[in-house]
């Protein structure tokens, strides 16, 4: 298999690296490539297929098959895309998506990016590719953007053509930058122009009218589509009974299906406007599966900066600021980081007593944080003055806020004891467990106690 | 079904079942099928509202108010995720999104200064002002539904009320009835002195002190000691009217 493909280059999280200006158009999930002849390649089945402008990328679904088996085939290899013939048979099969990838005389998918002259068109045979789409997806959708996208050849120009729209799975990107109608709403700049003062009134009266009238309108349009969307929100009611006493009546054969219908149901439900929750067995749907891969990608150069945590809302703020448009909502976020838990990625998000959520490296152990916050208050400096948030934070090289937090699970744990002072909270070494209940005079000669006393007695 | 003894028994029995399953599965195909029929249907109605009225929402505050509170009536949550049919077709997803965006770093930028309370006016005035180049208006409500929103996020974003005025909470702290009592009292002159909180609502001394104290460990009060008849004054940068922002963020 991986002698006819491309190798597609993967990011930790299972997320593709893309080429430079290509963008992420469209993708289906439960997807199978069979080639026409078996010869050329074993069938790859039931991946994650992502069509961008420059490529078609398959990702295995499983996570227990390495990334490294993710294979691309790049548009430019592509020779015709076959329509779809709507027959009979065609309504009980699951689609398909033919075309055909022109081959290398060495028996693998033509590469744009290699040396090699295609014009020079010796022996270049080709091969048809069957996409058979397991999945529940918009499979016209995604077969009309296929076409624009390899119509468009992106590839042979250097700017990204209008085709792409942003990451994301590929939605109708109208949203969010719409046109007013000029902007200085707060500013009174005094260029209307003036027909006298009855000119202006009438004016006035005039658009209070049309607004007015086109209000009422809306409202009563407004009062239709609520309407529509209680009878919606009922059924997804039911649905969502559904989903959470789904397992407890299926036998254990029917599992892949199970979940291809339970992420689609959640997806419906995300699309009316309904919360549903990520129960244990389901992974949420496809929507939030990939934006949490991205999200853990994007997250890691901020955690490098911050010293490997970052508060939840300071990631929110950076990833949607990166984003530009299309951002995500609070719960997008929240959703993705706890899916982390079922992907092995190498971040994870934390909750802290006080409420705040920090999203943490998962190689930064609390354990480590500890050694370094004890040696630290074990110096003679702070077994006399104790140490105080911005100390440590200046130590550790982290944000005071986290500072805090990390003292304050220290002291929980038995590590430190605090000092709060009209100067504000200090923390020190913890030396009662060292203090024999029995004796409690009797100080060991190895131990922290007499550290203290040594360091404490020099003072002056 | 006869019941009938020995593996014929058995095999009717399984023969049975299998009859049954398949019977609900076809129910629950058609229960999809049905399901993805209306759907779509209200989808195409959105659609057609959100031709007509997406101009509407985007311009009119009191008709975006309704909309939402009728959104909430229903059930739904129409910033629920980007992803849903409301944030595509009508495109408030992004609006208040960037909204929330703006309002962190707006609350973080003022933090040294009234230690993590704002006031909504105050915080919308700052927003008119960083959002002077953009087409929409920003209201009050728009505000506070943002920041309803970014409550999930944890970091104790929270909007509360102190008499009048309503304060947006941007820190962990906790703040109970007497953090609340004290505040109401200083919109008066934007500062409280220990007498006056004993005397207007009736506290000990030791109360008095012990929530003032609290306060200013948290930052949200400043001492002033300069008062002409030496009494220890109370500010709070949260409330009173002074303009917190000199110059253009």
């Amino acid at each position: 298999m991986s002698n006819f493909f491309s190798k597609a280059e993967v990011t930790s999280s299972g997320r593709p690296v893309f080429l430079r200006n290509e963008v992420e158009c469209h993708l289906l999930s439960g997807v199978d490539f069979e080639p026409e002849d078996h010869l050329q390649f074993p069938p790859l089945k039931s991946g994650i297929l992502i069509l961008t402008t420059h490529r078609l990328l398959w990702l295995p679904s499983s996570s227990a098959t390495a990334p490294t088996s993710a294979s691309a085939i790049p548009l430019a290899a592509i020779s015709h895309i076959f329509s779809s013939k709507k027959s009979l048979k065609s309504v009980f099969h699951s689609p398909r998506i033919r075309f055909q990838v022109l081959v290398s005389p060495d028996g693998r998918v033509f590469d744009p990016g290699s040396g090699s002259d295609y014009s020079s068109g010796s022996g270049s045979r080709s091969v048809v590719v069957t996409a058979v789409i397991r999945g529940k997806g918009d499979c016209d959708g995604f077969l009309v953007k296929f076409c624009d996208s390899w119509r468009a050849k992106a590839w042979e120009s250097n700017e990204t053509s209008g085709s792409g729209s942003g990451s994301g799975s590929g939605l109708a990107s109208g949203s969010g930058a719409g046109t007013g109608t000029g902007g200085g709403l707060y500013s009174s700049d005094g260029s209307v122009r003036m027909v006298g003062v009855a000119g202006i009134l009438r004016k006035e009266q005039e658009m209070w009218e049309s607004t007015d009238k086109s209000l009422q309108d809306a409202f009563q349009d407004l009062n239709a589509l609520m309407s529509k969307a209680k009878e919606m929100v009922t059924l997804a009611e039911k649905m969502r009974q559904k989903l959470l006493s789904g397992t407890s009546s299926q036998t254990s054969g029917n599992n892949d299906e199970d979940m291809g219908s339970k992420e689609e149901m959640q997806d419906w439900l995300l699309s009316v406007g309904i919360i549903s929750p990520v129960t244990k067995e389901s992974a949420g749907a496809l929507y939030h599966q990939q934006l949490s891969r991205q999200l853990a990608d994007f997250v890691r150069t901020p955690l490098e900066r911050a010293g490997g945590m970052i508060n939840l809302i300071d990631a929110y703020c950076l990833f949607n600021r990166a984003r530009g448009t299309e951002l995500i909502s609070p719960d997008d976020m929240l959703k993705a980081c706890s899916l982390w838990e079922k992907f092995d990625v190498p971040v994870m998000l934390r909750k802290f007593d006080s409420g705040v959520m920090v999203i943490q490296n998962k190689s930064h152990s609390d354990e480590e944080v500890f050694a370094r916050i004890k040696s630290l208050a074990t110096k003679p400096e702070a077994l006399r003055n104790g140490v105080s948030p911005t100390d440590a934070a200046m130590t550790l090289g982290i944000a005071p806020a986290m500072a805090k937090e990390h003292l304050l699970t220290a002291e929980s744990k038995g590590l430190l004891c605090r000092d709060i002072s009209p100067d504000g909270f200090r923390f020190y070494i913890n030396l009662f467990p060292e203090i024999d209940p029995c004796n409690i005079y009797f100080v060991k000669d190895f131990g922290i106690c007499s550290t203290w006393i040594k360091a404490v007695s020099t003072s002056g | 079904m006869r019941r009938r003894p020995g593996i014929g028994g058995l095999q009717t029995a399984a023969a049975a079942r299998d009859q049954y399953r398949v019977l609900g599965e076809n129910v629950a195909k058609l229960r999809t099928d049905l399901m993805k029929e209306q759907l779509a249907t209200f989808r195409s109605q959105l659609e057609d509202f959100a031709r007509k009225h997406k101009n509407d929402i985007r311009k009119n505050p009191s008709f975006r108010s309704q909309f939402h509170e009728m959104c909430a009536k229903v059930g739904v949550d129409p910033l629920a995720s980007n992803k849903g049919f409301w944030a595509e077709l009508l495109g408030i997803g992004d609006f208040y999104y960037e909204l929330g965006v703006q309002i962190v770093e707006i609350c973080l930028a003022t933090r040294p200064l009234n230690g993590g309370l704002i006031d909504v006016q105050e915080l919308c005035k700052l927003l008119r002002q960083k959002r002077k180049h953009d087409r929409e208006a920003v209201y009050e409500d728009d505000c506070l539904r943002a920041i309803s929103k970014l409550k999930t996020l944890g970091s104790g974003f929270e909007v509360i009320s102190a008499g009048k005025k309503k304060l947006v909470r941007s820190v962990p702290t906790e703040l109970n009835k007497d953090h609340n009592a004290i505040l109401e009292l200083a919109q008066a002159q934007g500062y409280v002195t220990a007498d006056e909180v004993e005397r207007r609502l009736s506290w000990t001394h030791g109360r008095a002190n012990d929530t003032l104290d609290t306060l200013l460990d948290e930052g949200l009060a400043m001492i002033d000691d300069g008062h002409k008849d030496g009494k220890r004054c109370y500010w709070f940068p949260c409330v009173s009217s002074i303009s917190s922002f000199g110059a253009d963020g």
